[in-house]
């Protein structure tokens, strides 16, 4: 064996081969991973690198397992692709164990529906501190690649489209002390971009950056705070005010008879939904708007 | 002195976690067990928890080499259980991409036998040549592997000018390719002489076990559900079905490496008669209704069944995958052939085991091994 080659087992722990495609992909010719001084070998016994694919069933864990044990110290293990991760869209299946840092310690995590193979070398020369050079074109994503998200902190407002439409249930949206946090989780995520279409703000773009290596797993989320507003009859915090301006243009743009209403569909809608509860009948609603609207009056 | 070897699941010899109990005496095979279960993700009952939007990208996800495959033939399943319409334009480019994708897997399987031959030269120019079309689904889709083309009711992803310049480069270029693979089997060529006469699937064993796809072509069963219940832009596309005679290692590989041939002109023929119009038609309101969608998958026939109560989520998914049929031909064609041919035929079947695995039972008593149907499974209780 030569001096500081870097042997590579990969292990196919249930995954949908996607990965596995991708791996081999980076050991073509074209991108040249045997130029790292990295070889793939056959028996987890000579390697120290474990590149692990899918998360693991409740069948194979154990034989996945037995290939962690038998690999030579340090025991590099990366978890290539969301599924080794967090099983991605398979999580909550009955057959389901893992994910793979539930069989073994996880060194590096390597989000993406699978990590391009650009991104898998890159991720191995990091942890093993070796230096690449991206000279070719063809290590630069096409322009409409789908990657990491970014977040359009102005235009967001938390309204949970997304969240309702993403099939991995990737997105978090938690709410606290009058602000609303969206979490994207990068290594539940699975790039197809549900997002981007669902969204009605167009605060949601999937951008062309796709190396996505985290030491951590927590790490990896892209987040966006946004501000509620108050409601002005109880003060308690229920809606971001952008959801509120864009309900009233909607409605301005659909029936042309409200539009010189604005300011009293305004007042109306800055009323949380328990308030609204509240109103019994027409003459309560038209008393509590009164209020409102004097209310307004008064605050600057 | 027959003697049990137990193959996988993780071995050197296997790509993919698969375990094979295999008997052997005087260094003939004798007997084969099939061990499944190593990629069982439940999907199936998984699909029964999200919407019928969601489950387009989980099925998508059942197999990454045929996610195009997948994802077409659940929205087949689902367009006719809704009663949607789809456009001319999204038929068409549904072929499109169906037909490169099948470019891309045969390459792969041709790579893989290349490189079980040690034809290290030909393993490498496939692999390298094969990263054309990566590109190609890169620029068009935004993802390599999981395209997220197909939607209910159309495609989501429209081809521009400028891709379909893209598109026609690399299939001029890919024919090149194809020629020379072709050339690899002629007579006097590298792969030819190295796998006639191995693993012989004589026509009626394949006809009896039920295999699809190349594997059912290559033992002279002329075959395809493009032909018989033609599909997307199938009906108006032309184009042939190579079948092999004698149903060995040989002619199962020369089926898929004419039927790239085929997919170029396919491809090419598609991209010329483009309709013009929507890629994306109304989605109706769920019924209660069942349906069932078929499609020609890299590796064969490969069936869903949809059934839909009403709501936004179906009752039931089947899957019916084509190397579910094929696997079980290994226990007839390793049938005294040598052990060191055996990864040879086991990737002649060009096997996917991610799609293919099934709940097993294990009798506790006897150790016994079977696979069981969800029919029975519910009699039990």
């Amino acid at each position: 064996m030569k001096n500081r080659e870097i042997c590579i087992y990969r292990a196919d722990a249930s995954s949908c081969n996607g990965c596995d495609i991708e791996i081999v992909a980076a050991l073509s010719p074209r991108y040249r991973l045997h130029e790292l001084g990295v070889r793939v070998v056959d028996k987890p016994e000579e390697a120290g690198v474990l590149l692990v694919t899918g998360g693991g069933n409740i069948k194979i864990g154990g034989d996945l397992r037995k290939v962690y044990e038998k690999l030579q110290p340090p025991r590099i293990v990366v978890a290539v692709g969301s599924c080794a991760i967090s099983w991605e869209a398979f999580a909550g299946g009955y057959s389901i164990a893992g994910p793979a840092d539930e069989t073994m310690p996880v060194n590096l995590y390597l989000c993406g529906c699978p990590p391009r193979p650009p991104a898998i070398i890159n991720a191995l020369a990091n942890t093993l501190g070796v230096k690449i050079n991206e000279r070719e074109d063809f290590w630069r994503p096409s322009p409409n690649f789908r990657g990491k998200h970014s977040l359009d902190l102005e235009a967001c407002t938390a309204c949970s489209a997304c969240e309702q439409a993403c099939p991995t249930r990737a997105i978090e949206i938690t709410g606290k002390d009058g602000r609303q946090t969206v979490k994207y989780l990068l290594g539940k995520c699975s790039y197809c971009q549900t997002c981007e279409r669902a969204c009605p703000f167009d605060a949601v773009r999937l951008t062309e950056e796709y190396r996505l290596a985290f030491r951590d797993k927590e790490a990896a989320v892209v987040v966006a705070d946004v501000e509620l507003t108050k409601c002005i009859e109880c003060g308690s915090f229920f809606v971001a005010p952008r959801q509120i301006e864009d309900a009233i243009d909607r409605i301005g743009g659909k029936a042309k008879e409200y539009a010189e209403y604005r300011e009293n569909m305004r007042n109306a809608m800055k009323l949380c939904l328990n308030c609204r509860r509240k109103i019994v009948n027409v003459r309560g609603a038209k008393r509590l708007l009164a209020q409102l609207a004097a209310k307004t009056l008064e605050s600057p | 002195m027959a003697q049990v070897i137990r193959i996988g699941p993780y071995d050197p010899t296997l790509f993919e976690p698969m375990a094979f109990e295999v008997t052997v005496k005087d260094r003939k095979i004798v007997k084969v067990d099939i061990d499944l279960g190593y990629a069982h993700r439940s999907i199936e009952k998984l699909m029964t928890t999200k919407t019928f939007h969601q489950d387009v990208f989980l099925a998508e996800r059942v197999c990454g080499i045929c996610s195009a495959a997948h994802s077409t033939c659940y929205c087949q399943a689902v367009e006719s259980a809704l009663d949607c319409y789809v456009p001319d334009r999204a038929r068409y480019i549904r072929s499109v991409f169906f037909e490169l994708e099948r470019l891309e897997s045969h390459y792969l399987a041709l790579a893989l036998l290349a490189h079980i031959l040690h034809e290290e030269g030909h393993f490498r120019r496939i692999l390298s040549e094969r990263e054309l079309l990566m590109d190609l689904f890169e620029l068009a889709t935004g993802n390599r592997v999981h395209y997220g083309v197909n939607t209910i009711g159309g495609v989501r992803i429209d081809l521009t000018p400028e891709s379909i310049q893209k598109f026609r480069g690399v299939t001029a270029r890919l024919r090149r390719l194809s020629d020379h693979i072709l050339e690899a089997f002629s007579e006097k060529g590298e792969f030819t002489t190295k796998i006639r006469g191995k693993g012989v699937l004589p026509r009626e064993k394949a006809l009896a076990l039920g295999v699809v796809g190349p594997t059912l072509r290559g033992s002279g069963v002329k075959s395809d559900t493009r032909k018989e219940d033609p599909y997307a832009a199938y009906g108006e596309l032309e184009f042939e079905v190579p079948v092999g005679s004698d149903g060995d290692v040989y002619d199962r590989q020369l089926v898929r490496a004419r039927e790239t041939i085929e997919s170029l002109n396919m491809i090419e023929e598609a991209l010329d008669s483009l309709p013009d119009g929507p890629i994306q038609g109304e989605v109706g309101f769920p019924s209660e209704k069942e349906a069932v969608g078929r499609v020609e998958a890299p590796r064969g026939e490969l069936v869903y069944f949809v059934k839909a109560n009403g709501t936004d989520v179906p009752e039931r998914v089947k899957i019916r995958t084509p190397s579910y049929m094929n696997n079980y031909s290994f226990t007839e064609m390793l049938l005294d052939q040598e052990l060191a041919d055996f990864q040879l035929i086991v990737e002649s079947a060009d096997p996917c085991f991610s799609c293919t695995d099934r709940l097993t039972i294990i009798n506790q008593e006897n150790e016994k091994r079977e696979i069981v149907s969800l029919s029975s499974l519910r009699r039990e209780k």
